[in-house]
């Protein structure tokens, strides 16, 4: 049976170790009608809109690589493995998983699934949607489910494997995943540049769409985050550049992007340092601005405007169209600053992260979609147990 | 409400659909709705009780309301194309979609077209053409087969190995429900919020709805392209030249492989396109991207082929040399087609790792049941087409081609893989899904149905088997109050 422990403070917990004890562990908080709050590394708890849950299911014990054979390139791991443990098994292999969300590496693999998150690394190869290629969960009614494949190409069935990927929980406990790998390019190399002038960002959204290399990272980042990343005085927005590929085609890329700027090399460090970031102490809240990505540097200008006055930072992955803010969240005067700095974020899509609960406003969305969306949700967790009210629409 | 067999003639239904869509749009008699009975798979005919064929997004709009009114079943249908038994189905009203041919907008700022379900995947990429762009998935059947198809059935082709599947290419889509709805899944306008619905309804196979328009991402047409031919000794040395490249890190644009009995059929075809007759196989492998570093690529590649005992690597001297290896490969079906009266396509995905023991075994299993089974497959992705020429009349032929495929899909399965990479389940792969996916998995994807069409009017009784959806509703518990 899954050990279950009620700490001093805050809600009790169970530690499944398997998936036969998660399964155990839902069907007991549903005849109990408790629900329960689901719990990966317990990095990101304040991610999602407000979840309200009577117990925390965690994932730590359903960790480990169930099966990975370096030639098919796919791994499967069980939900709890921290993307650490994935980088290092695979490394030896000359591999890689090309995820590298926000608290990267120290989150796990079912959490960047079910929140699909994504890091700079989405420029060349796509977010969890285009690397999950099959998942165990288990559903709110207890079922155990196993959708997709460990193969690389797959239309067997309806896609549930896709449904999964940016639930948060709401659909089934991620138990298992196995995902698609790539071999790691001969030569990453990481450039940095500053973009001066007023169009620097449009010349280098410019540069990206018209140029024959596919870098695996474009990322922007703006001054004071770049001031953050240790580059102090520069004042303008940084692109960093990850270059992949053999010798004389990164040689090529170096070239070709000397065109934006002079190009300096960071430390090794920099996306690590880039991505955990997202989980700095005094920069707590975090949403994404997005829209079609002709209008990326509008957007970038625009919300660097909204943010910056009130400490705000950004960074944007530009062939995506998305940028993320991060905005500061230290004390209570933080909720009503917060406030000002949403209304003044320009017209975009906003998806947000990490807020105050009572900035928490749920989009309004169509009503045949909103149905579909119910639909769905009743369909696999029909009492509402799993993560409730995490997505906005309890 | 368990849906109802339209009638023709009873309840007027031919005639109000004539209103809508006009007199010739709408066939009735079963002379003319021959042509509907089978899709690009021999062996499924089920005639429709009626085909209409709308001609604009309106039309279309009043022709599903109409039916979701009557409570009748309606199979979409694109070009017909498909290989797994899909757009068809007894008794129902035929949808099909392929006058709807608009190309809505085509913004080459933002690499994106918006097109309507009808057009042609080839048509797209063509128009594209003039932007430097194209639509990278490329379908072998992609001078036929519509964009609303691709959708349905998430499409692949050779050059998804690096550039992804149908998946990987749309933004959005406007769906029309079973029931009449208009939905948007997806976002043109940023990232997707809530479910990712419209994950899930690519590749739904025409059971969620009508994919109306569709807004498909646009790929830049690469600077350099290098295709290359290497000829091998035995089927076993190509594939493991397969496994070679692929554990370089080098991503190919397409690497794919043919067999002797498919470069037989192909050279002795008009689309004879100078493969090596006597080889026991061939890769077809195309590198593209940045000019810069490419023939570096090319050299390793070759050195791979050489490594795992190639006869020879040859690198396509221009566009007209290339074009004409490609048209070999892409016509290589309609040249089997030519030798037999009749052809079963199969398609089914194992891990890389697995392909020379699976071909083996499928070579056995062929001589097993005194069939001929030719591949021509997607190698780089393990993604196999196994193919049957046969004559479909003869009873005791076609249960030899049925006995030798199920024995194909049982040893996909076995080694880890699945039914079907890329051609759907259709009826085609239905008695496969239970050996594959738990009592329970079926149960999930049945209720995903239920949400997008309840009443499973659309393209009744295909993807999951009817026994597993009536389970579900069966030990489906009640749904309990909702918490406040
Ligand atoms: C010679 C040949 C080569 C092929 N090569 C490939 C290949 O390389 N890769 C590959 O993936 N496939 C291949 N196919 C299979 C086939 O072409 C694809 O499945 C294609 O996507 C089907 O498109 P279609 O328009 O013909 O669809 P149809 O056959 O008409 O329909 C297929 C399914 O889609 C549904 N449907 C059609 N239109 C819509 C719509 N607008 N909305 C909702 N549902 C709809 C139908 O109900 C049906 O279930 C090949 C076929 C042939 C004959």
């Amino acid at each position: 049976m899954a050990q279950r422990a009620t700490a001093g403070r805050g809600p009790a917990s169970v530690n499944p170790e398997t998936t036969a004890q998660v399964v155990a562990c839902v069907r007991d908080a549903r005849a109990a009608g408790t629900p329960l709050r689901i719990v990966g590394a317990g990095g990101w708890l304040d991610a999602g809109a407000p979840c309200t849950a009577g117990e925390h299911l965690r994932l730590w014990g359903i960790n480990g690589i169930v099966e990975y054979e370096p030639g098919d390139l796919t791994l499967t791991a069980q939900g709890g493995t921290r993307l650490i443990d994935i980088e290092r098994a695979t490394a030896e292999h000359g591999q890689w998983l090309t995820l590298d969300p926000v608290g990267y590496p120290y989150g796990t693999l079912g959490a960047t699934v079910a929140t699909g998150s994504y890091g700079p690394l989405a420029s060349a190869f796509g977010t969890p949607r285009n690397q999950v290629l099959g998942c165990e969960v288990v559903t709110g009614i207890g079922d155990v489910v196993r959708a997709g494949g460990r193969v690389v190409k797959n239309v067997a069935g309806f896609d549930v494997t896709r449904l999964m990927v940016g639930a948060w929980g709401t659909l089934g406990v991620i138990t298992e995943v196995t995902v698609r790998l790539r071999a790691r390019p001969e030569v990453d190399q990481t450039v940095v540049v500053a973009l001066g002038g007023t169009d620097g960002v449009e010349r280098a959204h410019r540069w990206l769409r018209t140029t024959e290399f596919t870098p695996l990272a474009a990322e922007l980042v703006s001054p004071a985050l770049a001031e953050r990343l240790g580059f102090a005085t520069l004042n303008a927005d940084l692109l960093l550049l990850r270059l992949g590929g053999n010798e004389a085609l990164v040689r090529a890329a170096r070239h070709a992007a000397a065109a934006l700027g002079d190009l300096m090399v960071p430390d090794d460090g920099i996306w690590t340092a880039l991505t955990s970031l997202g989980m700095t102490h005094s920069h707590k809240a975090s949403l994404r601005l997005s829209g079609a990505p002709a209008g990326i540097a509008a957007l970038w200008a625009a919300t660097r405007r909204a943010i910056e006055p009130a400490g705000g930072l950004a960074h944007s992955t530009l062939a995506r169209g998305v940028v993320r803010c991060l905005l500061p969240m230290d004390d209570d005067a933080s909720v009503a600053r917060l406030r000002g700095i949403l209304s003044a974020l320009p017209k975009a899509t906003r998806i947000p992260e990490r807020l105050p609960a009572e900035l928490w406003a749920p989009a309004a969305a169509d009503p045949v979609l909103a149905s579909l969306r119910q639909g769905v949700r009743r369909a696999f967790d029909p009492d509402l147990l799993l993560n409730p009210g995490i997505m906005g629409t309890a | 409400m368990p849906p109802r067999a339209p009638d023709p003639d009873d309840d007027g239904l031919a005639e109000r659909l004539r209103q809508i869509v006009g007199d010739r749009r709408v066939l009735v008699r079963p002379g003319e709705l021959r042509a509907y009975e089978s899709d690009g798979l021999p062996g499924y005919q089920l005639r429709p009780s009626i085909a209409v064929f709308p001609g604009t997004r309106d039309e279309t709009i009043a022709v599903v309301r109409l039916l979701a009114e009557r409570g009748v079943p309606f199979v979409p249908r694109g070009a017909g194309t498909g290989l797994s038994g899909g757009a068809l189905a007894e008794g129902v009203v035929l949808l099909g979609l392929h006058r709807l041919t608009r190309i809505i907008t085509i913004d080459a700022e933002n690499q994106r077209a918006v097109v309507e379900p009808g057009v042609v995947n080839a048509t797209l990429t063509r128009l594209a053409s003039a932007h430097g762009l194209h639509y990278a998935p490329d379908p072998s059947s992609q001078t036929a087969c519509t964009i609303g198809g691709n959708v349905a059935e998430n499409a692949g082709g050779p050059h998804c190995l690096k550039y992804g599947v149908t998946l990987d290419h749309i933004v959005a889509l406007t769906v029309l429900l079973p029931n009449g709805a208009i939905v948007t899944l997806g976002n043109d306008d940023g990232e997707q919020e809530g479910y990712d619905l419209l994950g899930a309804f690519i590749g739904s196979e025409g059971c969620f709805g009508i994919a109306l328009d569709v807004t498909v991402r646009l790929v830049r047409d690469p600077q350099a392209v290098r295709t290359l031919l290497a000829d091998f000794p035995s089927v076993m040395a190509a594939a493991s030249a397969v496994s070679a490249i692929i554990a370089t890190g080098i991503v190919p644009a397409a690497l794919e492989m043919m067999d002797n009995a498919t470069i037989q059929a192909v050279e002795a075809s008009i689309y004879a396109a100078g493969y090596p007759t006597d080889a026991a196989a061939i890769l077809l492998i195309e590198l593209d991207g940045a000019a810069a570093g490419i023939d570096d690529d090319v050299a390793r590649v070759a050195r791979l082929c050489d490594d795992a005992g190639a006869r020879g690597v040859r690198t396509a001297a221009d566009a007209a040399e290339r074009a004409r290896l490609w048209q070999g490969r892409k016509k290589a079906f309609g040249a089997m087609g030519r030798i037999s009266p009749h052809l079963v396509v199969q398609d089914a995905v194992v891990p890389r790792t697995r392909l020379p023991a699976v071909l083996a075994e499928i070579q056995a299993i062929g001589e097993r049941h005194h069939v001929n089974v030719c591949n021509v497959f997607h190698a780089g992705d393990g993604n196999l087409h196994p193919n049957i020429g046969y004559d479909s009349s003869d009873p005791v032929q076609a249960q030899r081609v049925h006995d030798a495929m199920s024995e194909i899909m049982a040893a996909c399965i076995a080694a880890g893989g699945t039914i079907t990479g890329e051609h759907g389940v259709g009826l085609d792969k239905l008695p496969y899904m239970d050996a594959l996916f738990t009592a329970p998995t079926l149960h999930a994807m049945c209720a995903l149905r239920d949400v997008f069409d309840p009443d499973h009017r659309a393209n009744p009784g295909k993807v999951v088997p009817v026994h597993s959806c009536r389970e579900w509703h069966s030990v489906r518990p009640p749904v309990a109050g909702r918490r406040p």
